[in-house]
């Protein structure tokens, strides 16, 4: 007989006497702000849904990326899609289970005051800045539709700048010879679901390509990664293009067409749905945004959230530090387990050279005093305090792992390493 | 009228009382747990009605608890396979058909608790993160490391690559 190929997931122990009937799941939250007129979520539809354009007036991603969860949240799209058009001062934002150390160099954004975020849609990172327009699609779950946005945001090129732009594969938004023009992500939930992407008009290019450059780090993990492509702004193909104009010009193709198809209704559609509307997005407008905005800046949420990896470097000891029969290279191994953003094993390959007489012993001072930190600058400061107490003569060759510590972490081009 | 009314009220009470028994044994085994806000609650209600009912008629009835595995499923996700007080989560063909290409699995942490309907993990698949919610309460006990360090077994018949012995 042939039977469901099924997936185990985890065990669990359960809490409650077992049901022994079917279990069905109906809505998953409660619903508490509702434009809606009709009276349960299993209400059949008998007209369209209304459509409405939100436009926040926050540049702050954090600020952002919690209004978007709070609409996911709390808000029912049964009768009433919404797409939510935002901006942001510089920054970077990964995908839901990518790791920053392995996607940006995260001393050198920190330096020059761009944040790091971490969105709760899967994909790769990305760089906003306000030349960089962000769009999201809320729909309810069974009104998903990823392709019928692209197609949207495709038409409204056309229909005012003549701009023609294709659907990649991996559906990105590409422009004359393949440059990528729109990065694409969703949620899926229950029983909303959004999609979001964004437009780049006139991102600053180099501080993109900086600020996403790959570093090799000899980072091992399952995390998903990011895949570069190169990119264009709409500004360079035409420059009448704006992010202003664009808001609009997206926004009233969306509000022509039709919510469960790509089909273009026409102006009068228009009249018939809720228009443009600026949100403020604060506490007292959206409860619960505060706490929102919170998780999403915490260090647990932006970095503890990486998938657990391991990072191995080799140096090369310079040769002043070996003793004075060793003429060999030799090279000191760091390899640091990382789980939840904590360090959570540190194995030290000291070479002989650097063991022998006088020379380095602060071995378990190095594992000891970097297991259970962060795996942040924080823990090389505490580590360089742990080995300055030693009662060792040899100062530089304590100084010399310390360093190679602190590149090994914060990743920073050496030109020793490999 | 009101006789008619009275007697279907005892009637009601009588099998209520019927029901109180074998409540009180299911109630039992489950209130060695202090944890158990559902049980407990409910066995605070039934002894209160017990006390305002008018004829109490305890008949002892025996009742087997037969815990029989049976997978349940949610609509078109999570199954929940539940064995005593043990169940096992999945998600079901039709499910990662849907998802696609699965590329990353977020499962709940060991000892979590969780409520049902929580969210309680995602799985990613082509830039999309679907969420995971849970059928049940209860504390996670264990769960399936092959998957989370390769997701692309979701995608694949699981019936060979069993990954405990059941």
């Amino acid at each position: 007989m042939a039977q469901n190929l099924v997936t185990k997931l985890y065990r669990i122990s359960v809490i409650g006497a077992a049901r022994n009937k079917p279990y069905v799941v109906p809505s998953v939250k409660a619903v508490t702000y509702s434009t809606s007129t009709q009276q349960d979520s299993g209400a059949v539809k008998n007209s369209d849904a209304v459509k409405s354009v939100f436009i926040s007036q926050s540049n702050d991603i954090f600020t952002n990326l919690a209004l978007e969860d709070w609409l996911y949240k709390n808000f029912n799209f049964i009768n009433h899609h919404i797409l939510l058009l935002w901006r942001n001062s510089p920054a970077v934002v990964i995908g839901r289970h990518q790791n920053p150390w392995l996607e940006v160099n995260t001393s050198v954004l920190s330096e020059h005051g761009i944040e790091i975020a971490r969105r709760n849609s899967g994909g790769g990172t990305v760089y906003h800045d306000n030349g960089n327009l962000n769009l999201t699609f809320f729909t309810p779950r069974e009104h998903y539709n990823r392709k019928n946005n692209l197609q949207l945001i495709n038409r409204a090129l056309i229909r005012e700048w003549g701009l023609k732009t294709e659907i990649s594969p991996r559906e990105d938004i590409v422009i004359s010879g393949g440059y990528k023009i729109s990065g694409t992500a969703a949620k899926l939930g229950r029983p909303n679901a959004y999609h979001h992407c964004t437009l780049l008009v006139s991102v600053d290019k180099e501080k993109l390509k900086h600020a996403l450059h790959k570093h090799h780090k000899g980072i091992k993990t399952n995390a998903t990664q990011s895949i570069p492509s190169p990119v264009m702004n709409l500004c360079d193909v035409n420059s009448h293009v704006t992010v202003e104009k664009l808001l609009s010009t997206i926004g009233w193709e969306y509000l022509r067409t039709c919510p469960y198809t790509a089909e273009d209704r026409g102006k009068d559609f228009i009249m018939k749905q809720r228009g443009f509307q600026f949100i403020n997005p604060t506490d007292q407008w959206f409860p619960g945004l505060d706490k929102l905005r919170a998780e999403l800046t915490s260090w647990d949420w932006r970095f503890g959230k990486s998938p657990k990896f391991n990072v191995t470097r080799t140096f090369q000891v310079p040769q002043e530090l070996l003793g004075k029969e060793e003429l060999r290279n030799e090279e000191l191994s760091i390899t640091i387990d990382v789980n939840k953003g904590m360090v959570e094993d540190v194995m030290l390959m000291v070479p002989p050279g650097l063991k022998a007489a006088n020379g380095f012993s602060g071995q378990a001072q190095v594992v000891t005093s970097l297991k259970g930190q962060r795996f942040s600058e924080e823990a090389v400061t505490i580590l360089q305090k742990a080995l300055s107490e030693l009662e060792s003569p040899e100062q530089t060759r304590n100084e010399f792992v310390v360093d190679c510590v602190r590149t090994s972490i914060l990743a920073l081009e050496d030109e020793k390493s490999n | 009228m009101q006789s008619l009314y009275f007697s279907s009220r005892l009637q009601r009470l009588r099998n209520f009382s019927r029901d109180v028994t074998i409540v009180t044994q299911l109630c039992k085994g489950v209130l060695l747990r202090t944890d158990e806000l559902n049980a407990t609650q409910s066995m605070t209600s039934c002894f209160n009605m017990v006390n305002c009912a008018m004829h109490v008629n305890f008949r002892t009835i025996k009742t087997t608890l037969t815990s029989y595995a049976e997978r349940m499923y949610t609509d078109k996700h999570e199954w929940v396979l539940i064995d005593g007080k043990m169940g096992t989560v999945g998600i079901s063909h039709y499910a990662q058909d849907a998802l696609g290409d699965v590329v990353y699995a977020q499962l709940p942490d060991i000892d979590t608790e969780i409520l049902k309907k929580d969210e309680c993990g995602a799985l990613e698949s082509v830039k999309a993160a679907s969420e995971l919610y849970s059928p049940v309460s209860g504390r996670v006990v264990e769960k399936n490391i092959a998957v989370e360090e390769t997701p692309a077994l979701i995608n694949q018949s699981c019936y060979e690559k069993e990954w405990w012995d059941d």
